[in-house]
C-alpha cells in the first residue's frame, strides 16, 4: 500500500506547492524585458552614457491658446526615423508627454489611455510654454512654484517645484524606443556594417567593438535578442511585427517612497528590486494573469494592473499615470534613503505618461481621479458582508444556508453563486437539476432584502445550443487569431471556449442585452434571473487554461487589428465595464449595479468592486492581504477586498475569527472557499468563535454608515476609503512604510487588524500628539508629536479600534439581518474629543441604489462638538447641513445648484432620530445637558474618567445622553453644560 | 399610502404607548410596576433598577435587554407575539420594527400598525394542515412499521430457531471430526516412514521446488495486480475527479493518457465523436489480445487467477502416491479382489463389496493380506476427510456466532433499533438518479455512485454507525442520521462518506443527494422505519382536527 500512502502524502502538500512559478515568466524570460535591464545595465557601466534621443528644435511648435507644443525627436542612432513629441498641460496642472513613432512601418497601439481616462482632459488655456535654445519650459501653480522643462539635447522631461527636481524623464537617458522594422532590412543593415559616425559616441569601448557589430550595439546591444520570436514553455511567440518595446527611467530625485502600481502581494512602501542590498531580484511586473495559489511576498504579476505610482516625501507627492496596456516590468532603485528611480518596460505602445504634481497628497489622488474617474459610489447594501463559496450547490441549499444565518441572527446582505450553478459552465444557462427555480430561490433571498450575486466569466462554450455563443458567432464578436479571421479557441472551465471581443463595439449592445430579465425581440436574454440579481466577473485577465502564461496568446488579433500583447492588461476592464453598464441598464430608471471583478486596469474603480483573487489560508496571505487591499486604495481602487478565511485550506477557528476581524475593515467584505475546503460559514463555528464572529459582523454594520459616508467622499474627491498612514499624516516620515494599520475615511477611526496567530496584544503606532480613545473600552492613549508606539490588548475578540480625538462618528446599533431592514433604526453619535475639547464628523445618506442622489435625494450633514470658550468645560453640539452649504461638491459628476432639505429620500426617513450621544473624555460631569430651544432637560448618565485635555492615559470619561430626541437630518444644537 | 405615512412616525411614539408589548403571558407579572413600591422597575436579571417610564422607551437600558420586549433597541431581548388564532411565539428584537412580516410573528405585532395584516388566520390553518399531514404521514407510515417489528420477532424467533438447530449439527460434527482424528492418527503413524522414503524421490523435490517457484511467483503477480489496481484507482480519481482549477496541463495530460490506456472516453470533452471512435478503438485492441493468448495455448488471465491456486492445493502426498502407482509398482496380491468387482454384473456389485470388506478385513486379521500396501493413501484420505470434517465444523461454529450476533443486534439500539424496526430493511437498496449518477444506498452495508455514462462505481463508504453527533442513543434525532464512512478516497481531498439524513416516510427512498462539500454526500432518505405512532394526545388531537377541518 505503499502506493496510496503515497498519494496521501501528495494530498496533504498542497499548499507547499504553493505557486507554479515556472508557469510564468521571470524578466529574463521576456524579451523585451531583458532588452531593457541589460540596456541600464550597459547604461550604468558606462560614464558617457547620453541619451541618442534629441528635440529637433527646429520643429517645436506650440498651440497659440492652449499649454500645448510638440516637435520632432530623433534618434541619433536611426537619424531615419521621426518620433513625434507631444507635451501639454491640463488645467489643473497635470503634465501629459507623449511620444509615437511618426510614419512608420505601422502605427503602435495609442488607445491604452483611452479606455482608461474618464475623458479627454482639458488642457490649460492659461499656461504658456517659453521656448529657449535648449528647452521648453512652462511655470504655473497657485504659487506660481511648479515648473516643466523640456531638455532638447538629449530629450528630457524634468517637473519642479520650488526649484527641487520632483520627477524626471529620461534623465538617466534609458528612454528607448523600438522603431518597427523588417527582419530584412535589419539582415541588410547589418551587411553594411557602419563605423560610428564622428561625434556621435567617443567611448573608448566603441572601438573594442568588433567591426561586424552594428553601430547602434551600444545602445541596443549586440544581438536581436528575442526580437523576432520567443518561446516560453511549449508555447512560441511569432512576433510578427519585430521588436515594439519601450524603456523610460522616470526618477523622483527628493522622493524617498513609491507607492501603488497594483496588484503584487507586497508591502505598500514598494522595495527595491535592482541596485545593491535590492530587496527583490525580479522587477515588478504588470501582466494579468490567474497566478494560481500566488505568493505572499513577491514582484510577480496578478490579476490586475494599474500602472499608477505615487511618490512621496514629507515635502510634497507626485504621481505618474503611464497609460500602458501591455505587459510591463519596472524596476525601483533607492540610490539614497531620499530618491527614487523607476525605470518603465513595456512591450508595445506609445510613450504616454501623466506627471501628477501634487504637491499634496490630496492633490495627487484629486488629480488622478481627475484622469481616470473616482470610485462609483457603490450600492448601499453592497458593502455589507457578502457570503460566498464556490459552490453553494442547488437552490435549497443556498436558502438553507439563509436559514440558518437568520436562526444565528449573523446578518448579511449577499449571497453568491460560483460557477457551478451554470450547466456545464454555460453562464446564464442554470444546471435546472440543481437550480430547478432560480427566480423562486432568488424571491426567497429577497423576501430579507438581500441580493443574489451570480458568476459570469468571459469564456463562453462552443456548443451551439448555448444561445449566448451562438449569438455571439452570429455577430461575429469573438477574439480572432492571428490570422484576424477564424475564432480564437482555448480551454477554460467551459472545456473548449472562445472570448468576446469587447474591444469590438459591436459586441456592446448585445451584451447589455443578454442582461434584460424580461424577454423582448428574437435575441436571448436572461430571463431566469431578476433585477436583483448582481454580477461577478471572474477569470477576465483572461485566464485560459492552455494559453501560454495560462492567458491569452499574444498574437491574438482584436478589433482594430490590434494584438492581444497590446490591450492584453486592458482587457478585464473592457469586460467588467461592460457587465456593469449592462447591470445598470436592466432597469429603467437605472439602478447602482455590483460587479465583482478580478482582473482590473487604471479606470476599473468607475465599474465596481474588486477582490484579491484566489488567496491562501494562511496568516502571510492574511496579513499581505491588508496590503493589497491598502494598495488598491492608492492605486484610485477602493472597493477591494480578500477573501475572508482565505480561498484556499482550512482556516483553524482562530484564523477565521481574525480574518473576519480584517475583513471588516475591508471596503469589500466577502468570505469565500474553495471547492475543496470544508463549509466554514460562521454558524458552524463551535463557541466562544461563533459568537465572536457574530459581534465582528455585527459590528461592521453598525458602521455602515461611516463607510458609506467614506465612500461618497472618495467618489468625488478621489482621496481613498482606506487611508494608510502617509496618507493621513503625510509629513510624519515615522509613518510611511507602516502598512498595517490605517484609517477608514475622513472618520478618525484607526485600526490595526491582527493578522498573526495567538496575538494576546498589538503594538499600534500613534503619529502625533493627540489621545486616541480605544473604540470599546474607552481606554485613552496619548500619542506624541514625534510619533510614539503603544501596546494595546488584542485578544482574540478584541480589535485594534481607536477613535482619534476630534472625530464623530455616526453608528447604527441595532443589530438586523440585512443592512436594508436597517433604514429606519436611530443612530448613535460618538464624540470623541480631541485634546481642545473639539470635535467633527459627517454623515453621508441615500436610498443606497438609485440615481436619484444625483437630482439631490440624499442628506449630507455635518457634526461638530466645540468648546465654547477657552477656559470652559462645557460642549456645544452642532447638526448642520453640509448639503446646504456645499450642493455643488457633495455628488460625484454633478454639480448641483442648490439643495432641497424635504427632498423625497430625506423625506422617507424623517422618523430617524439619533438614540444616543456618547461624549469621550468631557473634562467635568454635566450640570445639564439641554437642547437650544428645546424646554426639557435631557437624560443623561456620567461615568467619571480621564479627559481629551489630560495628560494621562486611562478609561476617558463618558457621558451618555439618553434618547436626546433629535432629528439625524435637521439642524440643531445641543449644550452640554459643565 | 398609509403604511407609508405611518413609518414616518418615530418608532419611540409607537411603542411608547405600551408599555407592555412583546411581553410574554409568562413574564407578564413582572412587568407590573405595582410590585414595586414606586414607579420604578428591576431588570430581570437584577443588574439595574430603572424608572417604570423607561421599560419599552425604545432605548437600552438593562444589560440582559428585559427593560426593552417589545422594542429592538437591545440586541439580546426577545418579542412575543400573541399570535391569536395560532400559537404564540418569540422572535428576536432584531425582527421588530424591521418592516418585514414573519410567519414566525403572523399578527404582525412587531411592526408599527399597518405594516404587517394579520395572517395568522392562514397562517394557523396551513400550519395546522402540515401538523395534520405530518401526523396522517406518522398514521400510514407507522402501520408500515409495525410490519418491520412483527418481522423482527418473527426473525428472531426464526433465528433462535437456527441457533439451535446449528448447535445441533455442531454436536454432531465434533464427533465426526474426533472420531476421524482418532483413524488419521492410527493411519498416519504406519505410512508416515514409508512417505519420507518416497519423498526424496528427485522428481518430488523438484516438483517442490516448482511449487516454491509458481507460489513466489503468484504473489508476486497479485502484488502487481494490486499495485495495477491502485494506480488505476487513482487514476479513475484523477480522471472524475481532478480539479480543473489546478490548470495544469501535466495533469490534463495524465488523464488523457490514462483513458487512452483503459480505453475510457474523454471526460468533460466537447468532441463526442471523438468519444465514440475512442472506444471502439480500444475494445478491438483488447479482444485482439486476447485471441493472441488463446492462440498460444497459454492460460488466459481467468485461468491464471483461478487455476492457479486449484493447481497449489494439490495434495502432493497423494500425488507422490498415485505416481508410484502409476510408474507400475508391482501389484498386490489383494488387488484381484479390489479389481473383481469390474468382472461382476452390477447388480450384485454392493453385495460383493461387502463381502469384500468383510473378507479382506477378515483376511488382514489373520495376516494374510499386507493392509498396508496403500496406508499412505489411505492415510491422505482419511487426512482429506479430517480437513473437510474440521472445515465444515468451523463454518457451522461461524454460522452460531454470526446468528448469536444477529441475534443481539436484532434489538440492539446501535443496530436494528429497540424494537428492531430496522432489522426488515438489513441490506436493502434504495436509489437515486442525479445528474450523471445513481446513487445507491445499502442500508447497514454500502453506498455507492454508478456512473450512468460508464466508468467506475465508487464506493461512497460502509455503514459506520447511526447519528453520531451528542443525541442521546436511541432517541428519534439517534435515528434521523446514518454514517457511512471510508469510502473510495477522492484525488486531492478525503475518504468519500455518505451521511444519511433520515425521517418518516411511506415509503424507503433516497429523495435528494446533495455534495455540499467535496466527497462528503448527504442523501435525504425517508422511511416508514422512522415513523413513530401518534402519542394518545396526538392520536386525539388528530381525531379532533378531523372535525375542525
Amino acid at each position: 500500500m505503499r502506493v496510496l500512502s503515497a498519494a496521501l502524502v501528495l494530498a496533504a502538500l498542497p499548499t507547499a506547492f504553493a505557486v507554479k512559478a515556472h508557469d510564468f515568466k521571470t524578466c529574463s524570460q521576456a524579451g523585451f524585458c531583458r532588452r531593457g535591464r541589460a540596456l541600464s545595465s550597459r547604461a550604468k557601466e558606462n560614464p558617457a552614457w547620453r541619451s541618442p534621443y534629441v528635440i529637433d528644435a527646429s520643429s517645436v511648435a506650440l498651440s497659440s491658446d492652449q499649454a500645448v507644443f510638440t516637435a520632432v525627436v530623433k534618434s541619433q542612432l536611426y537619424p531615419e526615423v521621426n518620433f513625434g513629441l507631444d507635451v501639454r498641460i491640463h488645467d489643473d496642472g497635470v503634465v501629459r508627454v507623449r511620444m509615437d513613432e511618426v510614419g512608420g512601418l505601422r502605427q503602435r497601439y495609442n488607445e491604452a489611455a483611452s479606455w482608461a481616462l474618464l475623458e479627454e482632459p482639458k488642457v490649460s488655456n492659461a499656461i504658456q510654454w517659453t521656448v529657449a535654445k535648449d528647452s521648453v519650459r512652462a511655470k504655473y501653480g497657485p504659487k506660481n512654484d511648479v515648473e516643466v522643462v523640456v531638455a532638447f539635447e538629449p530629450l528630457k522631461v524634468t517637473l519642479l517645484q520650488g526649484g527641487k527636481e520632483q520627477v524626471v524623464l529620461n534623465g538617466r537617458g534609458l528612454l528607448h524606443m523600438e522603431h518597427f522594422r523588417t527582419k530584412e532590412s535589419v539582415a541588410k543593415a547589418r551587411e553594411e556594417v557602419a563605423n560610428p559616425e564622428e561625434g556621435l559616441d567617443t567611448d573608448d569601448s566603441q572601438a573594442v567593438m568588433e567591426q561586424t557589430l552594428p553601430r547602434t550595439a551600444w545602445f541596443e546591444g549586440e544581438t536581436e535578442d528575442g526580437w523576432w520570436e520567443e518561446t516560453f514553455n511549449s508555447f512560441t511567440d511569432n512576433k510578427p511585427r519585430g521588436p515594439e518595446s519601450l524603456s523610460l527611467d522616470i526618477d523622483f530625485p527628493n522622493h524617498g517612497h513609491v507607492y501603488g502600481i497594483p496588484q503584487h502581494a507586497t508591502r505598500l512602501s514598494l522595495p527595491t528590486t535592482t541596485g545593491e542590498d535590492a530587496y527583490y531580484t525580479e522587477p515588478y511586473r504588470l501582466f494579468n494573469a490567474d497566478v494560481f495559489e500566488y505568493l505572499a511576498d513577491s514582484t510577480m504579476s496578478l490579476y490586475g494592473s494599474i500602472p499608477f505610482l505615487q511618490a512621496h516625501s514629507a515635502e510634497s507627492t507626485v504621481g505618474i499615470f503611464n497609460a500602458i496596456g501591455s505587459e510591463a516590468w519596472i524596476d525601483i532603485g533607492r540610490p539614497s534613503p531620499k530618491s527614487t528611480t523607476t525605470h518603465w518596460l513595456s512591450e508595445t505602445g506609445i510613450l504616454d505618461v501623466f506627471i501628477l504634481p501634487g504637491p499634496t497628497i490630496a492633490d495627487v489622488f484629486a488629480q488622478y481621479a481627475r484622469l481616470t474617474g473616482t470610485p462609483a459610489l457603490p450600492a448601499h447594501w453592497a458593502l455589507g458582508y457578502h457570503q460566498c463559496r464556490w459552490n453553494y450547490i442547488s437552490s435549497e441549499d443556498v436558502r438553507s444556508v439563509q436559514k440558518r444565518f437568520d436562526e444565528e441572527d449573523i446578518p448579511v446582505d449577499v449571497f453568491w453563486l460560483d460557477i457551478e450553478y451554470a450547466e456545464d459552465h454555460k453562464y446564464f444557462m442554470w444546471d435546472h437539476k440543481l437550480f430547478p427555480d432560480p427566480v423562486e430561490m432568488t424571491k426567497d433571498v429577497e423576501a430579507i432584502e438581500r441580493k443574489m450575486v451570480v458568476i459570469v466569466d468571459p469564456h463562453l462554450k462552443r456548443v451551439d445550443d448555448y444561445p449566448v455563443y451562438k449569438e455571439a458567432t452570429e455577430i461575429d464578436v469573438l477574439v480572432k487569431l492571428k490570422d484576424g479571421q477564424s475564432n480564437y479557441e482555448g480551454w477554460c472551465w467551459s472545456g473548449s471556449s472562445a472570448w468576446v471581443d469587447y474591444f469590438n463595439p459591436k459586441s456592446w449592445d448585445w451584451w447589455k442585452g443578454l442582461f434584460k430579465v424580461d424577454s423582448q425581440g428574437n435575441s436571448w436574454h436572461w430571463v431566469e434571473s431578476t433585477v436583483n440579481t448582481y454580477i461577478w466577473n471572474d477569470m477576465n485577465e483572461p485566464s485560459i487554461f492552455n494559453g501560454p502564461e495560462i492567458s491569452m496568446p499574444r498574437e491574438n488579433i482584436h478589433h482594430g487589428g490590434w494584438e492581444h500583447r497590446d490591450l492584453h492588461n486592458i482587457n478585464g476592464m473592457l469586460f467588467h465595464n461592460l457587465t456593469a453598464q449592462a447591470v445598470k441598464e436592466r432597469t429603467d430608471p437605472p439602478r447602482r449595479p455590483f460587479v465583482l471583478t478580478r482582473s482590473f486596469y487604471a479606470g476599473s474603480q468607475r465599474f465596481g468592486a474588486m477582490w484579491t483573487g484566489d488567496n491562501l489560508g494562511t496568516w502571510e496571505h492574511m496579513a499581505v492581504g491588508v496590503k493589497m487591499v491598502l494598495a488598491n486604495n492608492i492605486g484610485g481602487f477602493s472597493f477591494a477586498g480578500s477573501d475572508v478565511g482565505g480561498f484556499f485550506g482550512n482556516p483553524e477557528p482562530e484564523m477565521l475569527v481574525r480574518w473576519y476581524a480584517v475583513g471588516i475593515f475591508s471596503p469589500f467584505l466577502r468570505a469565500h472557499a474553495h471547492i475543496d475546503t470544508k463549509r466554514r460559514e460562521p454558524y458552524l463555528l463551535d463557541e466562544p468563535y461563533k459568537s465572536i464572529v457574530r459581534d465582528i459582523l455585527r459590528l461592521r454594520y453598525t458602521m455602515l454608515p461611516v463607510w458609506y459616508t467614506a465612500f461618497r467622499e472618495a467618489s468625488v474627491t478621489g482621496l481613498p476609503v482606506l487611508r494608510p498612514h502617509y496618507v493621513a499624516f503625510p509629513h510624519d516620515e515615522a509613518g510611511f512604510a507602516i502598512d498595517d494599520q490605517y484609517f477608514v475615511g475622513s472618520s478618525g477611526l484607526l485600526v490595526k487588524p491582527v493578522t498573526r496567530k495567538s496575538a494576546t496584544e498589538e503594538t499600534v503606532y500613534l503619529p502625533e500628539d493627540q489621545v486616541y480613545y480605544d473604540y470599546f473600552s474607552h481606554h485613552a492613549y496619548r500619542g506624541a508629536a514625534k510619533g510614539k508606539n503603544i501596546t494595546v490588548p488584542a485578544e482574540l475578540h478584541q480589535i485594534p479600534l481607536f477613535i482619534r480625538g476630534g472625530s464623530i462618528v455616526p453608528t447604527r446599533e441595532r443589530p438586523r439581518r440585512s443592512s436594508p431592514l436597517m433604514k429606519q433604526d436611530p443612530f448613535t453619535l460618538r464624540i470623541a474629543l480631541d485634546q481642545d475639547g473639539n470635535a467633527r464628523g459627517e454623515l453621508y445618506l441615500d436610498d443606497g441604489e438609485t440615481y436619484s442622489h444625483e437630482k439631490g435625494d440624499f442628506i449630507w450633514r455635518e457634526y461638530t462638538a466645540t468648546r465654547p470658550g477657552k477656559k470652559s468645560r462645557s460642549v456645544r453640539i452642532h447638526s448642520r447641513n453640509l448639503a446646504t452649504q456645499k450642493p455643488g461638491e457633495a455628488v460625484d459628476g454633478v454639480a448641483l445648484a442648490t439643495y432641497d432639505s424635504a427632498n423625497d429620500f430625506a423625506r422617507s426617513i424623517a422618523g430617524v432620530r439619533i438614540e444616543k450621544i456618547v461624549i469621550l473624555g468631557m473634562p467635568a460631569k454635566p450640570v445639564t445637558v439641554t437642547k437650544v430651544g428645546g424646554k426639557t432637560q435631557m437624560e443623561w448618565t456620567f461615568t467619571p474618567g480621564v479627559a481629551a485635555s489630560d495628560k494621562k492615559e486611562g478609561t476617558a470619561s463618558v457621558l451618555v445622553i439618553k434618547d436626546p430626541k433629535l432629528s439625524v437630518l435637521m439642524d440643531w444644537e445641543v449644550i452640554v453644560h459643565a | 399610502m398609509l403604511p407609508w405615512l405611518l413609518l414616518l412616525l418615530p418608532l419611540h411614539v409607537l411603542a411608547g404607548t405600551e408599555p407592555l408589548r412583546g411581553v410574554s403571558p409568562d413574564l407578564i407579572s413582572r412587568y407590573d410596576p405595582a410590585q414595586a413600591s414606586s414607579d420604578v422597575w428591576e431588570c430581570l436579571d437584577g443588574s439595574k433598577t430603572i424608572d417604570w417610564s423607561a421599560v419599552n422607551d425604545d432605548f437600552c437600558d438593562c444589560v440582559d435587554g428585559s427593560d426593552e420586549p417589545g422594542t429592538s433597541a437591545c440586541p439580546n431581548s426577545r418579542f412575543y407575539c400573541v399570535n391569536e388564532g395560532h400559537i404564540g411565539s418569540y422572535i428576536s428584537s432584531t425582527r421588530v420594527g424591521d418592516g418585514l412580516c414573519e410567519p414566525e410573528c403572523c399578527d404582525g405585532s412587531d411592526e408599527a400598525p399597518g405594516v404587517c395584516p394579520n395572517a395568522c388566520k392562514e397562517i394557523g390553518q396551513a400550519y395546522r394542515e402540515r401538523v395534520r399531514a405530518e401526523q396522517k404521514l406518522r398514521k400510514t407510515g407507522s402501520k408500515i412499521r409495525s410490519t418491520y417489528v412483527a418481522f423482527a420477532q418473527k426473525e428472531k424467533k426464526r433465528l433462535e430457531q437456527e441457533l439451535e438447530q446449528t448447535e445441533q449439527e455442531i454436536a454432531v460434527r465434533e464427533k465426526e471430526v474426533a472420531r476421524l482424528k482418532d483413524l488419521v492418527e492410527r493411519t498416519e503413524s504406519l505410512s508416515a516412514a514409508a512417505l519420507e522414503e518416497r519423498k526424496q524421490s528427485p522428481l518430488y523435490q523438484s516438483l517442490m521446488t516448482h511449487v516454491t517457484a509458481l507460489k513466489s511467483l503468484q504473489r508476486q503477480y497479485q502484488k502487481h495486480l494490486e499495485r495495477e489496481q491502485s494506480l488505476g484507482d487513482i487514476l479513475d480519481s484523477l480522471r472524475t475527479g481532478y480539479n480543473p482549477n489546478y490548470q495544469d496541463m501535466a495533469v490534463l495530460e495524465a488523464v488523457r493518457g490514462w483513458e487512452q490506456l483503459a480505453g475510457l472516453p474523454h471526460i468533460n470533452d466537447v468532441g463526442k465523436d471523438d468519444e465514440n471512435t475512442e472506444e471502439e478503438g480500444s475494445d478491438e485492441e483488447s479482444s485482439q489480445e486476447e485471441e493472441e493468448e488463446d492462440d498460444d495455448g497459454l492460460w488466459s488471465e481467468l485461468q491464471v487467477e483461478h487455476q492457479v491456486d486449484e493447481l497449489l492445493r494439490t495434495d502432493y502426498d497423494a500425488l507422490l502416491i498415485e505416481h508410484d502407482k502409476h510408474v507400475g509398482a508391482p501389484a498386490s496380491p489383494t488387488s484381484i479382489l479390489y479389481n473383481l468387482s469390474a468382472y461382476l454384473p452390477d447388480a450384485l456389485v454392493p453385495q460383493y463389496e461387502s463381502l469384500r470388506d468383510q473378507f479382506v478385513s477378515w483376511l488382514e486379521s489373520v495376516g494374510l493380506v499386507k493392509a498396508n500396501t496403500d496406508t499412505s493413501a489411505d492415510a491422505s484420505r482419511l487426512q482429506k476427510a479430517l480437513s473437510d470434517a474440521e472445515h465444515s465444523l468451523s463454518l457451522t461454529r461461524k454460522e452460531k456466532d454470526e446468528k448469536e450476533r444477529d441475534i443481539t443486534r436484532l434489538f440492539d439500539p446501535q443496530w436494528y433499533g429497540a424494537e428492531g424496526e430496522w432489522k426488515k430493511l438489513d441490506r436493502t437498496c434504495i436509489s437515486k438518479e442525479v445528474g450523471d449518477y445513481i446513487y445507491e444506498v445499502c442500508l447497514f452495508d454500502e453506498a455507492r455512485q454508478k456512473p450512468i455514462k460508464g466508468g467506475s462505481t465508487f464506493s461512497l463508504g460502509h455503514f459506520e454507525s447511526w447519528n453520531n453527533a451528542d443525541v442521546e442513543q436511541g432517541s428519534p434525532e439517534y435515528y434521523s442520521r446514518q454514517r457511512y464512512t471510508k469510502g473510495a478516497k477522492c484525488w486531492n481531498g478525503p475518504q468519500r462518506s455518505v451521511t444519511l439524513h433520515m425521517s418518516c416516510g411511506t415509503e424507503n427512498a433516497v429523495l435528494s443527494v446533495a455534495e455540499a462539500e467535496k466527497c462528503e454526500y448527504e442523501f435525504k432518505v425517508t422511511s416508514p422505519a422512522l415513523c413513530l405512532p401518534l402519542s394518545s394526545t396526538e392520536e386525539k388531537s388528530y381525531t379532533a382536527g378531523r372535525e375542525e377541518l
